[in-house]
């Protein structure tokens, strides 16, 4: 697929907008909650559809965009990416977001919309797209987060996201407004004469990169700006922080590296400082608070910290090494974490204890959640040790005077088993009685088919990467 | 770091020019600082019970403000924010109109049909319905 910047918008974000608001429509006339999740699943795979033809030179909608949307094979393959793993959500836990309350159909409604700022983010090229994309991928999830009316825990999650990612958002947008400042364009491509023009105000510019840094760090719940995760992913519906900790994370690590891998630059000798100070306080917040949680959805949140901290290797070398691991990673962390989640809706305890003896109970759940979890702790022959290998060699590929940092990175990265253990301990070495609610054949199947993924990629990642590349 | 420090010190040269706005500034506060003062110290001030109490067109205030309000209230309010919304741009588009043609049209059609589509989701959804 050539490469067409000034071209077009992507089929992928019309679709999943109309997809949305036939959803929303559809609610009003299919009443029944299995015909809400068969109309979702039918959309998602238009929307596949009409991605895939697309992306296969068959079919788009051409309108012009002024520049301001970049199509390039990375955000084409970051979509296809994403559309997957939200159908293979949907395909999973469909019944589980149906039940949440009694808005079945808005809730896909705004999933989908979620998902198109999601799409948008992956090919934005100026500023301007990137705060829209950010706001309508966020601004659905305030509403999921709190759509369990009843449970004063999921309300005040939402308030306190919606407070703090108004806040952050403030934030981004007067980093737009110092970037402008200094470049004199919203577009994120650096302009020589521009540059030049604005020589006095330089200033601005790193430090517009700075406000739009800790911005972005926040959505992707980075140290020192991570607090509202775990009180949020913890008090939000675990269907929806399913979704909010897979897709709409590592969106928001595609609006990283598609900004930085342009513009790190700017920031001078501070970028050096900055993303290893980062990286470390992520590391070290996410697996070291996870190590004393009572509930695995609160030590997933943390994990997801955790992994957040893994994910920003990438923006050492966002050019080519890091760009294939932060796709690895995206698959590797999103199947192994909305299959924990999909376990984890179905367990009636949300405590370590509650898992116990679930290997006698739920032989299946059982074994296919340690392979997710082994995923996640990033043992070898799982993906989840090749999407870190990945990060961590990206890091080593732009010097080798980042050694420490990796040394450091893989020793959090041992504090992680400690707790990723402790679920697999659980289920299969404690005496208990592990209550779940019902479980179909049909899940079971899934949950195979993506521990099985998980270990095909863990043997093979270049079966991923390669199609990267087709 | 010396780079950033350099160029700041390059930016501030250059902000000479804003210090007419700077005078303005402070003058346009000062000004309104000292009116307000003058008048609180100058004016002759007569404090009675009725006086003091808060404006409310003549009739006697009753109890507290913030009382619980039925939800429907808010939920009207926000829809009317929200089609109100429309006409900041269908103003434009109207003052425009000839020079936009068919494609400008299709455009605000576009835009209308989605208006409606939210119109129609909001009265089957049952919004508008003000007796349970």
């Amino acid at each position: 697929m050539p490469e067409r910047a000034e071209l077009g918008v992507m089929n992928a974000i019309i679709f999943s907008a109309l997809i949305g608001v036939v959803m929303m429509l559809g609610g009003i006339v299919i009443k029944s909650n299995a015909g809400i999740k068969l109309l979702a699943i039918i959309l998602l795979f238009i929307l596949l559809g009409s991605h895939l033809a697309e992306y296969y030179d068959l079919f788009n909608i051409h309108i012009q965009t002024h520049g301001m949307l970049a199509k390039s094979r990375f955000g084409m393959f970051f979509n296809t990416i994403i559309i997957s793993l939200t159908l293979l959500y949907v395909l999973l836990s469909g019944d589980e977001i149906v039940k949440v309350g009694t808005y079945g159909a808005e809730y896909f409604a705004l999933i989908f919309f979620s998902l198109c700022g999601a799409t948008i983010l992956s090919s934005y090229n100026n500023l301007l797209m990137l705060f829209l994309g950010v706001e309508i991928m966020t601004i659905p999830l305030f509403v999921l987060t709190s759509s369990e009316k009843k449970n004063l825990k999921s309300n005040e999650a939402g308030l306190k996201y919606f407070l703090m990612g108004s806040f952050s958002t403030g934030i981004l947008l007067m980093g737009i407004a110092l970037y402008y400042g200094g470049t004199g364009l919203f577009a994120i491509e650096a302009s020589k004469a521009a540059n030049e023009a604005q020589q006095a105000f330089r200033i601005l510019l790193p430090l517009g990169l700075l406000f739009i840094f800790i911005s972005l760090s926040f959505k992707v719940s980075a140290a020192p700006f991570h607090f509202w995760t775990p009180d949020v992913y913890d008090g939000a519906p675990s269907v929806f922080t399913s979704f909010m900790a897979t897709i709409v994370k590592t969106a928001g690590f595609i609006a990283f590296i598609k900004l930085f891998e342009l513009r790190s630059v700017d920031m001078g000798y501070s970028w050096k400082i900055l993303l290893p100070l980062i990286i470390i306080l992520t590391l070290l917040a996410g697996n070291i608070t996870a190590v004393f949680q009572q509930s695995v959805k609160r030590m997933l949140a943390y994990s997801s910290i955790a992994h957040a901290g893994f994910m920003l290797f990438a923006l050492y070398n966002p050019n080519d090494f890091g760009k294939q691991g932060i796709m690895l990673y995206t698959v590797a962390y999103s199947l192994a974490t909305i299959g924990t989640f999909a376990v984890l809706t179905k367990m009636k305890d949300y405590t370590y204890e509650g898992y116990n003896g679930l290997a006698k109970t739920k032989p299946v759940l059982a074994a296919t959640n340690t392979i997710f979890i082994l995923s996640l702790a990033g043992i070898p022959l799982t993906a989840g040790f090749f999407a870190k290998y990945y990060m961590l060699a990206s890091a080593l590929k732009e010097s080798t005077s980042n050694l420490w940092l990796v040394i450091v990175a893989v020793l959090f990265a041992a504090v992680s088993v400690y707790y990723y253990f402790r679920v697999i301990q659980a289920m299969y070495f404690k005496d208990g009685n592990a209550e779940t609610t019902e479980i179909k054949p049909f899940f079971k199947t899934l949950l195979i088919i993506i521990a099985a993924l998980i270990i095909v990629i863990g043997l093979m990642p270049s079966l991923l990467l390669d199609l990267f590349y087709a | 770091m010396s780079n950033i420090l350099s160029v700041l010190l390059q930016a501030t040269n250059t902000a000479d020019n804003y210090f007419p706005i700077g005078i303005q500034l402070i003058f346009a506060a000062g000004f309104v600082a000292t009116m307000i003062a003058v008048s609180a110290l100058l004016g002759p001030k007569r404090k009675t019970k009725e006086k003091l109490e808060n404006f409310t067109s003549g009739i006697e205030s009753h109890g507290d403000a913030r009382q619980p309000v039925a939800i429907k209230y808010f939920l009207v309010a926000i829809l009317f924010v929200l089609f109100d919304v429309e006409v900041i741009f269908f103003y434009p588009y109207a003052v425009n109109f000839r020079e936009l043609g068919w494609e400008g049209f299709m455009a605000v059609l576009m835009f209308v049909a989605f208006f409606l589509i939210g119109f129609i989701y909001i009265i089957k959804k049952g919004a508008l319905n003000w007796e349970d």
